[in-house]
């Protein structure tokens, strides 16, 4: 009978992969964000399509979107069930959404108005984006400024 | 550095916060999780007891409650691996009552402690780890089984007992 742990602390930390690879955090929000951009994006440039569209290319446009909303659900699922974001983390991730957000929208506005159509869509879809990414982005910085105050408290 | 200031370092991001506190308290969570578990299984389940702290600790509200907070998840883990033997405990504990004296707390063979202590159904073992190996207070000791403080007084009354019955017996047949 073993009455000694078998895993030294460093075993155990390294144990954890997944959880706090700096590695997986990245892919995590990467393929979330791509996802949801090139989801955005393909959508948008099939919605606004002047002439009807053979079907083989409403084919293709659907399998497009379908791929990047996979991708998206892949860093969903990464970030809510397999990767930790500490507070720092979350910072980082809310400028990232807040970035991503924003120039998808630019970028789709400008497309938009050159087709001279979707304009009005875009430009509200991305506001809700941007909301979101900011709200987000406000909570992240008051959760690290509170954890940053009471470290200040506790090593004076 | 006190426990509080290790997991607010580790809820910013810190890693070297992170291995401190798991270097602080792996043997903790270890012999929780081995009191309660054969061997085979310890190791594995204090891993997964880890990983579930790792996971939470970002929403953990009461830095300076960790204590309580991991032995409540550790013992989520064990629970899930006993829950077979949580419903059948032994009806024999009546009889185990009636058996009162010499006190635990004079018992020397730390070896035969632990032997005693794997012979107790999980609830009365689990109590012994928590209040006398882990050293937790009562009320910590009754937030991580979700019971309220008197539970825990008479529970620990009774693997009180019941570990001195044991421990009488084996004297007995040497």
């Amino acid at each position: 009978m073993s009455d000694q742990p078998r895993l030294s602390a460093q075993e155990i930390v390294e144990r954890l992969g997944t959880a706090v690879s700096r590695r997986a955090r990245i892919r995590a929000v990467t393929a979330l964000v791509a996802g949801l951009s090139g989801a955005a994006l393909v959508s948008l440039l099939w919605l606004t399509e002047p002439e009807p569209l053979p079907g083989r290319t409403r084919l293709a446009f659907a399998l497009l979107t379908a791929i990047c909303l996979a991708w998206a659900g892949y860093g969903g699922w990464l970030l809510t069930r397999k990767v930790v974001l500490f507070a720092a983390d979350r910072v980082v991730a809310a400028w990232i959404a807040l970035s991503a957000s924003t120039a998808t929208t630019v970028l789709l506005a400008v497309i938009a108005a050159g087709r001279g159509t979707g304009l009005w869509p875009v430009l509200a879809v991305g506001a809700v984006f941007a909301a979101v990414s900011l709200l987000l982005l406000a909570r992240a910085h008051r959760e690290r400024a509170r954890l940053l105050r009471r470290r200040a408290e506790l090593t004076t | 550095m006190t426990d509080e200031l290790l997991v607010v370092r580790a809820q910013l991001g810190e890693r070297g916060a992170l291995a401190e506190l798991v270097s602080r308290w792996r043997l903790p969570v270890w012999t929780y999780v081995r009191r309660m578990l054969d061997a085979e299984r310890a190791d594995d389940v204090a891993q997964e007891v880890w990983l579930a702290v790792v996971r939470g600790l970002p929403r953990l509200r009461e830095p300076a409650r960790f204590a309580p907070w991991l032995f409540t998840i550790a013992r989520r883990s064990v629970t899930d691996r006993l829950r077979g033997e949580y419903a059948d405990r032994p009806e024999a504990l009546a009889e185990a009552d009636a058996l009162v004296e010499d006190p635990v707390e004079a018992l020397a063979d730390r070896a035969r402690l632990l032997d005693a202590l794997a012979a107790l159904p999980p609830a009365e073992r689990e109590i012994l780890v928590l209040f006398y190996l882990e050293d937790l207070p009562v009320a910590d000791c009754a937030q991580i089984c979700g019971v309220p403080v008197g539970t825990v007084k008479s529970r620990l009354n009774r693997a009180r007992r019941l570990l001195r019955v044991h421990l009488e017996r084996t004297a007995g047949d040497e």
